[in-house]
């Protein structure tokens, strides 16, 4: 118990830090958010008026008490470039790119689990070959390139899938999840190809473990060993990988949903930061952040289930 | 000199094969092909697939593939070999002394680099890149600054492990003093990691290079990138699917070699990782 | 009845071959040995002589380590009539495995699955053998953990590995090996990884399931000790060959080849220096040069003194990392080591005496306590004058594969010491290292070389030149020959009684291995807990020990000599308990009894 309350105190710390740091490289753009409001040719005077009344005079610090004040009561301000409040935008953004993430992570653990097992059962015979060499070529190819072929392939060149846009779950479930296939799977495979390449090494190191042999030594059939013992001590190291790999795809999603014209968090920060939208680039930067380190924190705690040495350590 | 076998491997042949090939490239393709025969607007030949004139065909403006992919690997790989050496710079030192000194030191930085690696790299380097105006040189501190984290852990953690090795032990009391311990006995002992992560951070940079070009937040016009390329490519993906292949294949070919001599390096280096890949 | 004539295992020809870069490398070739039913072979040899691939092709799981039989043949009796493993189909192998032969390992700590129950790994092959429900496994589980001595056992089955001291883990997994009772148990190494006492249970368990049940037992050891403790027959085995082959009082007695000879001039047996006051070099076969044995000087004179040393290392925990308990490791120690003296610090892992060898060179901060070398106090030193002070002592460590850095020529790594401490300068740096080097017997060639190029047993003897080059003091010696073979140990003990003889240097010699410690030193102290529980002369120690921790440990070494087992009884001695303590805990000062002059007994003994 006192190992979850550590991680969670520890979050809550570095969830501190993370808003620090946000707002202090946000601070450095040159200009501000009284320049962005009146435009660059406006009178200095109503200038220099609207940033006494923003507050922007003031020392950082308190610049930050107040933003991070805003941020805890649920006034997170408002959107310069879409000219909304930014709290019910990002929820609805965040909505839309949790979907194709978990879509993602989802099709990419169903196929690199089998795919690096069965490479490390078979070391360096055609299997391990196959699959690791598809796993590298995946690994090598930015993953908007992915989304390109894509693109030309399944929709210019088939029109099976719609090539680009967003569409709620909540209007049309079917429609929705077309849009959401294309994005997804552009996400999924460099990130199915990381994860073979874990699971290849990670399931090499535990085939070589002395309780391996063990289990053999005891008559069980070789599909027991591999994937009742060797697995199970597999599932918390990949999954740990694949945890910190919602970091990598909260990254990828600014150039995916851009490719794919898919309006989620992505999209919005990237319109954020080419429109210098202060208020708004501070707080998607800082949701997606704490996002990341959310989906980090659960793996920790799922962790707890799948190793009993944590448990009770 | 004899090749470590983990090189004479198809795989580590190949990958040793691509990442020369690139280098060369790089570095002998502005002498030999004059710039303008990259910016040259051939107007009646506009979106042309590969032809006898133009080997991998024309961008929208008439201008050569082959010339501008080839042109183009040096600004790619002067971004991101930058970057890795910024990152390395920075992260080196950091690793180490955190590493070696632990206590509050090591908790503090350590602090610092996990909060830093909450954000994820690419975020951080648009975000950097947009707040510093993109241009070539801060597309090489964005990615920097975005890379140091990763490499500040990892030199850490090797740190550590080579601190606590009895060869320091007995080193230390040979009489060697703190610098002359780091720079002797634990920095040789670290490097090995050094460059097989200097080396999968090289491909990663590769990507977040055109990542952000493609974004428009990396290396700006008339530099020729790759990343770039992809982003001209995607109004025209219908009508001239080459403009987006080319560049991309040259990107996946750059990124696969170095991952392929990575691992071999790895293989070589690394005693412990033989026969896990 | 005709199995009391038919062996349970015939090999014939087995030849095993690797993979290797260039070509196949042979494992293991010509073996040829039979195992009579209720038996226990014992297949004895150094690291590389193929005694564990020959276990393990009888289990045909050489193949899991890309090894492949490619002659011979391994008949085994099995309950369906004899069957060749070499030639066996996977299915038949199975229903061999786990049921008809039973396997134990070396290493107890990873011999279990870590995310599985212990019931869950010890029921699957009860399962599948012997087609038993859930409930019926469950209590034959349950019977053989009582079986096997188990404390609790209902508890067990429920408990993860971790949960479980290492001789408890080691007694599962004989156990799991017992399940459907076997005709073989083939023990590989089952007792190297474990503390000495733990030993003497797992073996005296092992041969105590071997009268009750009659099966045959394959015994694999690298330790002549244990194989006279234990074995019937003796096969020992040199580079992949079979070298010779016999009962086990003949192989001791009057073996045959040089190379059995050789291995068992360089054991240490428990008591053979029995009524002699000096330590004294062992006769080598093959090494007939004289060694001079260690003499004291005339006149005692201390050089080292340690008193009411006391180390405990924090336990940190929570979100800051505050510190939240202390590990107890040296508790209240006080010594005295005279010029030219060895002092042999004894233990079984845990106990301190590490810990204690390396707070005394300040590696590890003692927490309190003084330390005097030569009159100077070692604990009050700045930094700097501490870097001066290990002129004056240096140690050598236990791994030869981590003691030298491996990037680094070993001319540079002994001349390091030199140049740090300004000893030598120039060229006369090279002269100096060159003497070093013939000073440990090692060719002058190998200074140009890195440490991988050399044997474990030449990288020691660089580590010796490299603690030799200040000329110093005292060298602490960390279980220094604990990793080396037999006979190269035996050379390198040899060697380090040589330089004390030569150059009056005095050892702190740290080891676990109580016949080794007999044989070099001129003290001994006892560490139990991280406390010095008995400290006297080598004779007071060995003949008269007085502690009952003492006593418990030298009763559980294992001699090499067949006439004397001391392993038959079911031995079960009590756990060592945890040496972590809640912050603030103070325990009690170190009183001694001196029984005797210079043989102190610590007061209120096991508590």
């Amino acid at each position: 118990m006192s190992y979850i309350l550590n991680r969670i105190l520890s979050m809550l710390l570095t969830l501190f830090l993370i808003s620090a740091i946000t707002f202090a490289v946000t601070n450095i753009l040159p200009g501000d958010v009284a320049m962005m409001i009146m435009g660059t040719q406006s009178n200095p005077e109503a200038l220099a008026g609207l940033r006494e009344s923003l507050g922007l005079n003031d020392p950082l610090l308190v610049q930050y008490g107040r933003w991070i004040g805003g941020m805890l009561t649920g006034d997170w301000g408002t959107s310069l470039v879409f000219k909304e409040p930014i709290a019910p935008l990002l929820l609805q953004k965040m909505t839309a790119s949790g979907l194709i993430v978990l879509f993602s992570m989802s099709i990419a653990l169903i196929c690199a689990v089998p795919l690096g097992v069965w490479a490390a059962v078979h070391p360096n015979r055609w299997q391990d070959t196959a699959s690791s060499s598809a796993a590298l070529l995946g690994v090598s190819l930015p993953d908007f390139f992915w989304g390109i072929m894509m693109i030309l392939l399944f929709a210019r060149g088939l029109h099976w899938l719609p090539s680009s846009g967003f569409v709620d779950p909540g209007e049309d479930l079917l429609l929705a999840f077309r849009h959401a296939l294309l994005p997804s799977l552009a996400l999924g495979l460099g990130l199915m190809a990381h994860l073979t390449r874990m699971t290849r090494a990670t399931m090499t190191g535990i085939l070589n473990q002395e309780f391996i042999r063990v289990a053999r030594a005891k008559g069980l059939g070789e599909r027991t060993v591999v994937w009742r013992y060797g697995l199970a001590n597999a599932v918390g190291p990949v999954m740990t990988v694949a945890g910190l790999q919602v970091g990598y795809l909260f990254g990828s999603i600014i150039v995916i949903e851009s490719l794919f014209n898919y309006t989620g968090m992505g999209w919005l920060t990237y319109q954020a930061l080419l429109n210098r939208d202060i208020p708004l680039i501070q707080a998607s930067v800082f949701v997606i952040a704490a996002v990341v380190m959310l989906a980090n924190l659960i793996v920790d705690l799922l962790y707890v289930l799948v190793d009993p040495r944590i448990r009770l350590s | 000199m004899k090749l470590p076998a983990s090189f004479r491997t198809s795989k580590g042949m190949l990958g040793i094969g691509l990442v020369l090939a690139i280098l060369l490239i790089a570095v002998i393709a502005p002498v030999l092909i004059p710039a303008d025969w990259a910016t040259k607007m051939d107007m009646r030949a506009r979106l042309s697939p590969p032809t006898w004139a133009h080997p991998l065909g024309t961008d929208q403006l008439g201008r050569d593939l082959m010339y501008r992919v080839l042109l183009g690997a040096r600004t790619s790989i002067a971004i991101a070999s930058a970057a890795v050496l910024m990152s390395i710079v920075i992260g080196l030192p950091l690793g180490l002394i955190s590493g070696y000194a632990g206590r509050t030191t090591d908790n503090v930085l350590m602090r610092l680099v996990d909060t830093l690696l909450a954000f994820p790299a690419l975020l951080l380097a648009l975000t950097i890149s947009a707040v510093l105006g993109p241009n070539l040189q801060n597309t090489i501190i964005a990615i920097g600054i975005a890379f140091t984290p990763f490499l500040a852990r990892i030199i850490r953690g090797e740190a550590l492990r080579v601190a606590q090795m009895p060869y320091v032990e007995a080193a230390r009391t040979a009489g060697n003093s703190d610098a002359r311990l780091i720079v002797r006995h634990i920095l040789p002992n670290i490097m090995p990691a050094v460059i097989v992560q200097s080396t999968i951070s090289l491909a990663f940079a590769i990507l977040a290079e055109a990542g952000l070009s493609f974004l428009g937040l990396g290396t700006q016009p008339p530099d020729a990138s790759w990343g770039l390329m992809i982003q001209a490519s995607r109004d025209y993906l219908d009508r001239a699917p080459w403009t987006a292949l080319v560049p991309g294949a040259a990107v996946a070919l750059t990124v696969l070699g170095l991952n392929m001599f990575g691992d071999a390096l790895r293989d070589a280096l690394d005693p412990r990782s033989k026969g896990a890949s | 009845m005709l199995d009391d004539v038919r062996p349970l295992v015939a090999i014939d020809n087995l030849r095993v071959e690797f993979q290797g870069e260039e070509g196949p490398i042979v494992g293991v070739e010509d073996v040829s040995f039979t195992i009579a039913p209720g038996e226990t072979l014992c297949v004895v040899g150094e690291s590389g002589s193929g005694k564990s691939v020959t276990s393990l092709s009888l289990m045909r799981l050489v193949e899991f380590g890309g090894g492949r039989i490619t002659g011979g043949r391994l008949e085994f009796a099995s309950a369906a009539g004899v069957i060749d493993v070499a030639g066996a189909d996977d299915a038949t192998m199975r229903a061999i495995r786990g049921k008809e032969i039973g396997m134990i390992f070396q290493e107890p700590m990873t011999s279990l699955n870590p995310v599985f129950t212990i019931e869950r790994q010890m029921t699957d092959g009860l399962r599948m053998h012997m087609g038993l429900s859930g409930e019926a496994a469950r209590a034959r589980a349950l019977e053989l953990l009582k079986q096997v001595r188990i404390p609790e056992p209902e508890r067990r089955l429920k408990q993860y590995p971790h949960e479980l001291s290492g001789g408890m883990r080691q007694r599962v997994v004989i156990a799991m090996a017992m399940a459907c009772k076997p005709r073989l148990l083939i023990a590989d190494e089952p007792t190297t990884a474990l503390d000495v006492t733990i030993q003497a249970e797992i073996l005296s368990l092992i041969n105590r399931l071997k009268r009750e049940t009659g099966m045959a037992v394959l015994f694999i050891t690298h330790d002549m000790a244990v194989v006279a403790q234990v074995a019937d027959r003796v096969v020992v085995m040199c580079q992949g060959k079979l070298v010779e082959e016999g009962p086990v009082e003949q192989i001791f007695a009057s073996p045959k080849q040089d190379y059995t000879r050789a291995l068992l001039a360089a054991v240490p047996r428990l008591g053979e220096m029995r009524g002699k006051s000096a330590p004294e070099p062992m006769r080598l076969i093959g090494d007939e040069a004289d060694v001079r044995a260690p003499l004291l000087p005339q006149a005692p004179e201390p050089l080292l003194e340690v008193s009411n040393l006391t180390t405990r290392y924090p336990v940190k925990g929570g979100l800051i990392r505050r510190t939240v308990a202390n590990v107890h490791a040296v508790e209240d120690v006080s010594f005295t080591i005279n010029k030219g003296e060895t002092l042999a610090l004894v233990g079984e892992s845990g106990c301190g005496k590490s810990s204690c060898g390396r707070s005394i060179l300040r590696l590890s901060e003692p927490t309190s306590g003084t330390v005097l070398l030569d009159k100077c106090d070692i604990i009050g030193l700045s930094a700097r004058d501490l870097r001066r002070a290990w002129r004056d002592m240096q140690m050598v460590f236990q791994d030869p594969f981590a003691s030298l850095n491996p990037y680094m020529r070993l001319r540079e790594q002994v001349a390091e010491p030199l140049r740090n401490f300004g000893l030598a300068k120039g060229s006369e740096v090279e002269d100096r290292v060159a003497g070093l080097f013939d000073r440990v017997h090692l060719p002058r060639s190998f200074m140009s070389r890195f440490p991988h190029e050399l044997s474990g047993g030449q990288r020691q003897r660089v580590a010796i030149a490299r603690a030799l080059a200040v000329r110093p003091k005292l060298i602490i010696a960390d279980e220094s020959v604990s990793a080396l073979d037999v006979s190269v140990q035996a050379q390198v003990l040899n060697l380090m009684m040589e330089l004390q003889a030569e150059l009056g240097v005095s050892f702190l010699f740290i080891s676990h291995d109580m016949a080794v410690v007999e044989r070099v030193s001129h003290r001994v102290g006892v560490m139990y807990r991280g406390r010095l529980v008995e400290i006297g002369s080598r004779a007071q120690v060995f003949e008269t020990p007085r502690h009952e921790y003492t006593r418990t440990l030298l009763s559980a070494v294992p001699i090499a000599d067949p006439t004397r087992r001391t392993i038959g009884d079911d031995l079960n001695f009590r756990p060592i308990p945890s040496p972590v303590f809640p912050l603030g805990h103070e325990p009690g000062p170190s009183e001694y009894d001196e029984v005797a002059p210079g043989h102190l007994v610590l007061k209120d003994t096991m508590t």
